[in-house]
């Protein structure tokens, strides 16, 4: 931390509170002086797995929209609205339909379809004179609507109890948290995190552009593959156990660089725990709103997340 | 020259097929019926052709005695077995207009209310009756066996249909039992949906002799909190079985209902749709409940 302890001692008091009010209120009250089986299976089984869930999944996406905007020199890199989200969506989609029971190889076809996702938007946006900012939205506006017209088609084709479950989960949906969902999550968060951060000064001079970054001595495709591998697997890993959350890989990095400025060693981790406490805030409403009903997570997100990138583009 | 012998054979082929057509040509005499959205609507006194939209409407018009006449229903209807060789017409949210149009029918059938002034619009620029039927209830699911059979003009085969099913929801209402066990309903498995106040299958499980512990939750088939399905803690799980609801959701574990093996499943056909068979729902609902109903 460059100067920025008293951010990010802010920042993590924000995340230990949003962690203890969702882990305190749920659609049930939970006795903490009498403690009963129901009590413990609601908070040990239903409610704290789901809260560490969002928290991993709201750091994996908002490290990996921070290190991709970084490294694509573009405010708007964002897995989602780049189509990387769709990508480990519809590979998740394919996963469940052709082992739907072998629930290990869901990350798994989820992180193949967000590599292909990046690649194919990179390769589009790629172009002679460079790349430009409108030329990867518009990439990304490609990739994401494509991707979403096979993920309809899929729906289409199978039988409809399996196409309700889909989609609540493209909205985002975190009440299928299981144990080894969020320990999956979590870790990749943490190794994904770690990981972005070693390449943080390389960042900080892609930022400045591709070849001064050479100039100073950063291996730029080496970079770029590692950029592009990480947040393929963090959105990856993320989709396959929560759906797809948007919004959180925008909105957090652009609200933390609005606190401690550009410089990458400070963006990312505390876009990792900005992501975290956004996620787990978002979900605690998703719980709670209309208990004991509950609301897909990503249409949370979007709700707040609209407005504040409508904000953040006026500024 | 043609012209000269073909013109008298035409005459007297017509002359000949009129005496062999019926009565009731299709432009014949109409009646005005309400139907369940409360409109008034213009149908033939007596159907020749008709579409059925929903896989309840189609069981419930079979089981009047109209099923010859429907010419075609969705693609989920799959009972009775002769309902699975009529055309298929798409499904009840997404049908096919040109396969409807091209099979000429006087009227078609609906059950719900969705997109219902597009849909009625294009169906009467061609001539085609738009009837809304959406009962609420068994009785509702009863008076719409009889207006079918109305009509269909085949009221009596409505009435023997309808005098088995109300002598076996008797059998099933004079039951006596010593309580009421809790009913948790799932729908779907991940995400937990279950049944809410607007569902019709709380008045049947109550009717049944049961308790839905769903039943003040508002709508009729809510996505439920995992925290609040546990805390439930229902004496009965019934599972509504499809491919993907064949097992209770992981939170129920350790509840009661899997403790003491009261989990039961009715097939997702008969638990969804309010047509005849909703009887066979409430005979083994009652009997899971409460054990054999004496016949």
């Amino acid at each position: 931390m460059k100067g920025q302890t008293g951010k990010f001692l802010i920042l993590l008091f924000a995340l230990a509170s949003s962690l203890t009010v969702a882990i305190l209120i749920g659609s049930e009250s939970i006795s903490f002086s009498r403690w009963s089986d129901l009590d413990r299976t609601i908070l040990f089984d239903i409610r704290i797995p789901r809260v560490l869930l969002g928290a991993g999944i709201g750091a994996a996406l908002a490290v990996s929209g921070a290190a991709l905007q970084a490294l694509l020199r573009n405010p708007l890199a964002e897995p989602y609205l780049l189509g990387v989200s769709n990508g480990a969506a519809l590979g998740t989609m394919l996963a469940i339909f052709i082992a739907g029971e072998v629930e290990i190889i869901r990350p798994v076809f989820a992180f193949i379809g967000a590599v292909l996702a990046t690649v194919a938007v990179y390769q589009m946006a790629r172009s002679k004179a460079g790349m430009n900012v409108e030329r990867l939205v518009l990439s990304g506006v490609i990739v994401t609507t494509m991707l979403s017209s096979i993920i309809v088609l899929l729906t289409s084709v199978l039988d409809a109890a399996k196409l309700r479950s889909f989609t609540f989960w493209l909205l985002g949906d975190l009440s299928q948290a299981s144990k080894w969902g969020f320990i999956l999550v979590s870790a990749a968060a943490l190794l994904g995190t770690a990981a972005l951060l070693i390449q943080a000064r390389s960042l900080n001079l892609l930022m400045i552009g591709e070849r001064d970054a050479f100039d100073f001595g950063v291996e730029v495709s080496r970079v770029r593959a590692l950029v592009f591998g990480v947040s393929a697997a963090l959105v990856g890993v993320s989709v396959s156990a929560g759906g797809s959350v948007g919004y959180v890989g925008l909105i957090v990095p652009h609200l933390v660089r609005m606190m401690v400025g550009s410089d990458n060693r400070n963006v990312i981790p505390l876009a990792a725990i900005g992501g975290a406490t956004f996620v787990v805030l978002a979900d605690t409403i998703a719980r709670v709103a209309i208990a004991p009903r509950e609301l897909p997570v990503g249409a949370i997100t979007a709700l707040l997340g609209a407005p504040l990138f409508i904000y953040l583009l006026r500024k | 020259m043609y012209r000269s012998i073909s013109l008298p054979i035409i005459i007297l082929l017509c002359i000949l097929c009129g005496c062999s057509v019926r009565p009731e040509s299709p432009r014949a005499e109409t009646r005005l019926v309400k139907d369940d959205l409360g409109r008034t609507v213009t149908l033939p006194v007596t159907i020749e052709r008709a579409v059925s939209l929903a896989p309840s409407i189609t069981e419930s018009i079979f089981a009047a005695g109209g099923g010859d006449r429907l010419v075609g229903v969705t693609s989920f209807c799959n009972y009775p077995e002769e309902a699975k060789r009529i055309q298929k017409v798409g499904d009840t949210v997404r049908p096919n207009i040109e396969a409807i149009v091209a099979l000429k029918p006087q009227v078609v059938f609906v059950s719900t209310a969705s997109q219902i002034e597009t849909f009625t619009r294009q169906m009467e620029s061609e001539g085609i009756t738009v009837f809304v039927s959406d009962p609420k209830d068994i009785e509702g699911i009863f008076s719409d066996i009889r207006r079918f059979g109305d009509l269909f003009s085949t009221s009596f085969v409505a009435s023997a249909t309808l005098n088995s099913l109300q002598t076996r929801i008797m059998d099933v209402d004079a039951f006596k039992y010593e309580y009421r066990p809790t009913v948790f309903l799932q729908i779907s498995k991940e995400p937990l949906f279950s049944i809410g106040k607007e569902s019709f299958l709380t008045e049947i499980i109550y009717r049944a002799g049961g308790r839905s512990v769903t039943g003040d939750v508002t709508g009729g088939y809510p996505r439920l909190s995992k925290e609040t399905a546990v805390s439930f803690d229902p004496d009965v799980i019934v599972l509504s079985d499809s491919e993907d609801n064949r097992e209770v959701n992981e939170v129920f574990r350790n509840s009661r209902a899997v403790k003491t093996g009261r989990v039961y499943r009715i097939d997702a056909d008969l638990i969804s749709r309010p047509g005849p068979r909703m009887v066979d729902t409430l005979e083994k609902l009652s009997t899971y409940l409460h054990g054999e109903v004496e016949k």
